[in-house]
């Protein structure tokens, strides 16, 4: 009957634990190799606020604090504990560290952290640990052995798991949980779409933190002893272990993974021990730990999505959306956005200026000034001076200037190594400039990061497929889209009541999306199962979810079709003409000629010409540039 | 002050046991691209290879050779085995370092579930204690200090006037280029296992004998060390894993000369975690 009681809580916390680190690692992607560290700081926490002081025992333990605070505040205290210990480890996770040099740097500090505790005595009594922590509510008449309070206790910490469930489900399932899932599968890409990743991470190894805090509060209420043992660094692993045999990405499969893992390993080595008493005492728990090592490198490779993969977010396209033609309503999802109304130009002595904002593209003569830079003729939107970018010793960009007139299509060609798609992500922030200055509508942005260049307005593709594999093709275009208010932490909780609107309007503006370019039956397909010219379209339609003023393309036709590689560049024209700006790195000339005026010819690092195809093809340097390239 | 030098004889040990585990822990992830996790686990298999080599009454110094063959054959079957699937299949690089989690925790308990929890050292005489100038070392920390010093000066050679070393240099910093240029880099990434693998079962040797006394999980905390020299020096970069052993090594053991002994790593946490947050490229810098 005990034994039964203690699997039940054993199993409750183990799916607790599991929760917390399938939400950080299994949605958000971030590999916390220190997870049993805040269990641990909630073990400790629960258990000093529910002792008494250390001198009230006759002082055989020592530790801080000794508050021998009434239930439900030590529990409490061990989450807020997980959450509390989390801060400091942030700077582990913002966008400039490796996922990997970070997962390095949580694991030595759980060796450390295991090591300082096990040494240090005042804290938490060193390498004893702490025991005769007090049970949770010791009602009147009633002792703690009893069968009934032991069943109570175990029922409430079921109870207590389901709730943990619930939330991470919660939280997983709104716009935040796809955003999160968003950075899991490229955190670079959602960075550039807007998404603060620090944020985001932060947010997970604080609720995570807090989880696991939890977990460990409630074990030490249950075991009354908790010790530097009970805490190692390979501990980790066994829960990441769990997560993985569960199902990655699917809560259900971390509850599935606590049982089995944690919970069935330990039936399994007792029965065998039951059997075998003559068995040497180290043997099995070391065999436990190889066959824990054998099965995360069997899963990873054999079914790295686990017994329970993550499941596929169907979202039903609103209906009507499926018709085409501009006589229905759907199309008339461009709401009124203040970003996109044409900001009124500078009062500059050019007579042409109210003409240039509307900007149509055919008309060379004024469009294509023949110098590039320092001409505050035109309305820039966007600019370079002096940008320099060095890689170890190579100047992949140096001293570039150049000036992107609002509302045009400007084309950007050289040969490869030119440095173009180096420029595209220096203007964008997904690359630091080494020198030189990058301005935009009128500010200097050079050291704004990424994803509030991309809240501005200033949106870019990638050249490599850069899909959120992981999430559908409608997910992908969702998650792209800004202000949606449960795409916050704090929004996400209220719950759907509070952003359902937002929600519907944005699935309706991707649904519109999507009948535009004619990708509506693959909607609710994984975007990464998609074809290559597929897969660039999903992401020049998630380039535009994000309201771009100013759009960045790298290579957007490379490897799409030609029929699909007209309809897109027609649609980029449309779209000019409706006050955007595009910048667009392409190979074809064709294509050059065809959409981009002016164009901007790069070679070696430096710009070598701009102007129209026509004024290009006289230029000799420029045909020699293209020709030798 | 007596108590200081004698730290920094400590230190210099320290400094050259982990220097040869740095450099072939920095190498293994450069040219390999595997952040492998698993080193000190095969350190520790070639500190018990040479034990039970040892055990059958040949020098530890013979088992030395032994131990550096066996784990050398280990790395290469690990990377065959496991690594290189995994890579060529494009797993991302988390997915490979929870792997080599997992492939440390195989060997390290694998050698637990034989050998069982106890400690152990190997027959062996210290030989003469020499004193100089308050630094007192035996006859066999010189001779670690040595070795130390032939692997970090064949390490040198080997980097800088091989063609294997330039090959391997040229695959590490950039594997596809390195191979349109008619360099061989399965070759020389299997080559890079073997070399690695060997300077592991060294390590591991050299190891056991400065502590004297070890078991299979002795090395867990000494991949704290390792890994605050790697970054210290920057990742990849084996010049850099040579400063930051001696930097690391002594000042942890001067360090424990006058805070508890125990708390000794905490130096080399500080310093690893400081190198993350602020230059993950390490104090060399982005050289490859």
């Amino acid at each position: 009957m005990y034994y039964l009681i203690t699997l039940l809580v054993y199993g409750s916390v183990d799916v607790i634990a599991c929760l917390g680190l399938s939400l950080q690692f299994g949605i958000a992607g971030v590999t916390n190799f220190g997870f049993i560290i805040f269990q641990a700081v909630g073990a400790y926490t629960a258990a000093i606020l529910s002792l008494p002081p250390d001198t009230a025992n006759g002082g055989f333990q020592r530790y801080v604090g000794g508050l021998q605070l009434p239930f439900p505040l030590p529990w409490i205290g061990a989450a807020l504990a997980g959450a509390v210990l989390a801060l400091p480890f942030t700077f582990l996770v913002g966008r400039r560290l490796r996922g990997d040099f970070a997962a390095i740097g949580l694991l030595v500090t759980a060796v450390l952290l295991n090591l300082l505790v096990m040494n240090y005595v005042p804290l938490f009594n060193g390498d004893a640990g702490l025991a005769i922590v007090p049970a949770p509510f010791q009602p009147q008449g009633m002792t703690t052995a009893s069968t009934t309070y032991q069943w109570a206790f175990a029922a409430g910490v079921a109870v207590l798991a389901a709730c943990v469930y619930w939330y991470a489900r919660h939280m997983t399932e709104t716009p935040y949980g796809r955003t999160l899932r968003a950075m899991r599968d490229n955190d670079k890409v959602a960075d550039s779409l807007g998404k603060n990743l620090l944020a985001l991470r932060t947010a997970m190894l604080v609720v995570g933190g807090a989880i696991a805090g939890l977990s460990g509060g409630v074990l030490v209420s249950f075991t009354t002893v908790w010790s530097p043992a009970a805490w190692t660094y390979a501990e980790t692993i066994v829960l990441f272990a769990a997560v993985i045999i569960g199902g990655r990405g699917n809560h259900l499969g971390a509850v599935l993974g606590a049982v089995l893992v944690p919970v069935g390993f330990e039936e399994v080595t007792r029965l065998i021990t039951n059997a075998n008493p003559s068995l040497p005492p180290n043997l099995l728990p070391s065999l436990q730990w190889v066959a824990i090592g054998l099965l995360i490198a069997l899963f990873l490779w054999f079914r790295p999505q686990g017994i329970l993969p993550e499941r596929r977010r169907v979202i039903p396209l609103p209906a009507g959306a499926a018709a085409d033609g501009p006589a229905l309503p759907v199309p008339q999802q461009h709401l009124p956005d203040p970003g996109r109304v044409p900001v009124p130009s500078l009062p500059v002595a050019g007579t042409a200026v109210p003409s240039q904002a509307a900007a149509s593209p055919a008309n060379p003569s004024s469009a294509g000034p023949g110098s590039v830079t320092d001409e505050p003729t035109a309305d820039v939107v966007l600019q370079a001076r002096n940008v320099s970018r060095e890689f170890g010793g190579v100047h992949a960009v140096s001293d570039v200037s150049l000036s992107v007139i609002r509302g045009t299509l400007t084309g950007l060609i050289g040969p490869n190594g030119a440095g173009k798609s180096t420029l595209l992500a220096l203007l964008a922030g997904t690359d630091r400039v080494s020198a030189g200055q990058i301005w935009y509508q009128g500010q200097d942005i050079t050291g704004v990061p990424a994803f509030r260049r991309a809240r501005q307005g200033l949106v870019r593709t990638f050249q490599l497929a850069s899909e959120f594999k992981r999430l559908t093709v409608l997910e992908n275009l969702l998650s792209a889209a800004p202000g949606n208010r449960g795409d916050t932490f704090m929004g996400a909780l209220a719950g759907k009541r509070y952003w359902g609107q937002d929600e519907a309007a944005v699935i309706a503006k991707a649904a519109a999306m999507l009948n535009k370019f004619g990708l509506e039956p693959l909607a609710n397909e994984y975007a990464g199962d998609l074809s290559g010219g597929q897969r660039r379209l999903v992401e020049i339609m998630r380039a535009l979810m994000a309201d771009p003023q100013v759009l960045l393309l790298d290579e957007p036709m490379a490897g799409v079709h030609p029929e699909l590689a007209r309809r897109i560049g027609d649609a980029l024209v449309e779209l000019c003409k409706d006050g955007m700006t595009i910048l667009m790195v392409e190979h074809e000339l064709a294509i050059m000629d065809e959409y981009c005026d002016p164009v901007i010819v790069m070679a070696e690092g430096a710009v070598l010409a701009q102007g129209t195809m026509t004024q290009l093809r006289e230029r000799a340097e420029v045909v020699e540039a293209y020709l030798v390239g | 002050m007596s108590i200081f030098v004698a730290s920094v004889g400590f230190g210099l040990i320290t400094s050259a046991v982990l220097a040869i585990a740095a450099v072939g822990f920095t190498l293994q992830f450069a040219v390999t691209d595997v952040l492998n996790l698993a080193f000190a686990a095969v350190m520790t298999a070639g500190a018990f290879i040479a034990y039970w080599i040892n055990q059958m009454g040949v020098s530890v110094w013979l088992a030395l050779f032994v131990a550096m063959a066996a784990c050398s054959a280990l790395s290469v079957a690990l990377n065959l085995v496991v690594y290189s699937p995994f890579q060529r299949r494009g797993s991302s690089p988390i997915t490979i370092v929870i792997v080599s989690l997992g492939m440390a925790l195989i060997i390290e308990f694998g050698i637990q579930a034989i050998v069982g929890g106890i400690n152990v050292s190997y027959t062996m005489s210290q030989g003469r204690t020499l004193e100089a100038g308050g630094l007192i070392l035996t006859t066999v920390q010189l001779v670690i200090i040595a070795i130390s010093l032939i692997v970090m000066i064949s390490a040198h050679v080997l980097l800088r006037y091989t063609k294997l070393g330039k090959a391997m240099r040229a695959t590490a910093a950039n594997r596809a280029l390195a191979r349109n240029c008619g360099i061989r880099t399965g070759r020389v990434i299997t080559i890079t296992w073997a070399v690695t693998g060997a300077l592991a079962g060294l390590a591991g040797t050299v190891f056991a004998i400065d502590v004297g006394s070890f078991g299979p999980t002795s090395t867990d905390l000494f991949v704290v060390l390792i890994l605050a020299a790697v970054f210290l020096g920057g990742p990849g970069h084996a010049y850099g894993a040579m400063l930051g052993a001696v930097v690391i090594g002594i000042s942890t053991e001067v360090s424990a000369a006058y805070i508890q002994p125990d708390y000794k790593y905490v130096i080399a946490f500080v310093a690893l975690l400081a190198m993350l947050a602020v230059r993950p490229s390490g104090l060399l810098g982005a050289r490859a």
